[in-house]
């Protein structure tokens, strides 16, 4: 901090008197609650009061003067001045608006402006209220439906349409915070979230699955029953399937924009089983084409 | 919030005979009737603010009616002047 004599504006030696009368004039001019539009004037008054805490009692200032206490810290610390509450919103006893009521009459332009606004906020339109809801990947296909909760503990039906993708946002009309007077409510904007899902995954209008067959399936072909978004469906593993086989079940993906549905397809994947099988063992130690064809072929010399 | 005389008394730190006067001189306005008077934190604020006006910066009680209703006057237009920047910012949205 400054030397409190040149905040004050006068000389070290100055009387007691005159230091009163210095602080005196500074303070008329930067009272915060004199000056409530200029936050300059508040940290000014704020320093010049610190300085005059410090020199303006004959005790404290000869303390000052040996070097006894220095002026740091010596600084007012903020207090809730006057202006703090006089220009906040509620009304208190000491609002005064005769100062400006020749403005006010009704033909001023002020007038005019002011009942306009009131009008206006008198027929505001509600807030929107906004949600996120996770939703699992069947659900985003086939389409569901989940009950809200919403903050005044009211609940709300949201439609899930099929065919949702991550992020899309439902908009339900006027089911948000009411307005006033003609105002109408505000809306429910509902973000979903799609879950990702341990089997299916989805590619534009079209959903992936892979699928684990058995050798025995694989080689002999089967039929099997495959889930899909709208429930369980028959599909034939034609004989000869291998791993990486990708069959198409047409019309079983997410439904489209224009109409229409994409596919799924179904990757399969052939699994043996689990435990050793010895009868499969010496099936194929017998067998003499697994020798003899090489898939790495191409891979590996 | 609502404060009790006793308690405005020694928040504020006034004695009840200073604070009866300024009651009278109207330089203080509390709600409620005259047997059971209540203060909240604006009538604290003032209090101190009117102790400033006089000790700091030494107005004597004539000065003091003056700054208070002029003071009053200016806080009031300055309220309007914010009421007025918001309905041009409403009715400007509206438009």
């Amino acid at each position: 901090m400054k030397d409190p004599y040149e905040i004050l504006g006068v000389a070290p030696t100055a009387s007691t008197d005159d230091i009163q009368k210095a602080y005196r004039k500074l303070a008329k001019k930067l009272h915060p609650d004199l000056n409530p539009g200029n936050p300059e004037a508040e940290e000014k008054f704020k320093e010049v009061a610190g300085a005059y805490d410090l020199v303006g009692d004959a005790e404290k200032r000869g303390r000052f003067d040996s070097g006894e206490i220095d002026a740091a810290g010596s600084e007012r610390p903020r207090q809730n001045y006057y202006r703090d509450y006089a220009t906040s919103e509620q009304d208190h006893p000491y609002t005064d608006d005769s100062g400006f009521a020749d403005f006010m009459d009704s033909e001023d332009a002020f007038a005019e402006l002011l009942r306009r606004s009131a009008q206006a906020q008198a027929n505001r339109r509600g807030h929107d209220l906004e949600f996120r809801l996770p939703i699992e990947f069947i659900e985003s296909i086939a389409g569901a439906s989940r009950r809200l909760t919403l903050p005044d503990g009211s609940t709300l039906d949201v439609i899930i349409p099929p065919g949702i993708i991550g992020g899309q946002v439902l908009r339900l009309r006027g089911k948000g915070a009411p307005g006033s007077g003609k105002g109408g409510a505000g809306d429910v904007l509902v973000e979903l979230e799609i879950k990702p899902d341990r089997f299916f995954t989805r590619e534009g209008d079209d959903i992936y699955l892979e699928l684990p067959v058995t050798l025995t399936e694989a080689v002999l072909g089967a039929r099997i029953k495959v889930l899909t978004p709208t429930g369980a469906v028959t599909m034939t593993v034609p004989k000869g399937s291998n791993t990486g086989t990708t069959l198409r079940l047409r019309g079983k993906g997410a439904p489209k924009h224009a109409g229409g549905y994409g596919d799924q397809f179904v990757k399969l994947k052939v699994i043996l089983p689990k435990d050793p099988n010895p009868e499969l063992e010496a099936f194929v130690s017998a067998w003499e084409g697994g020798k003899t064809y090489n898939p790495r072929e191409e891979v590996a010399p | 919030m609502k404060i009790s005389k006793d308690e405005f008394l020694s928040l504020a730190g006034l004695q009840h005979e200073t604070l009866d006067a300024w009651i009278e001189e109207e330089w203080l306005r509390p709600r409620g009737s005259s047997v059971e008077q209540s203060f909240s934190d604006i009538d604290i604020a003032r209090a101190r603010f009117i102790r400033d006006l006089q000790v700091d910066l030494g107005v004597n009680d004539e000065g003091v009616g003056v700054i208070l209703n002029l003071v009053d006057q200016l806080y009031g237009m300055r309220k309007t002047l914010m009421e007025l920047r918001q309905a041009i910012r409403i009715t400007s949205e509206q438009d």
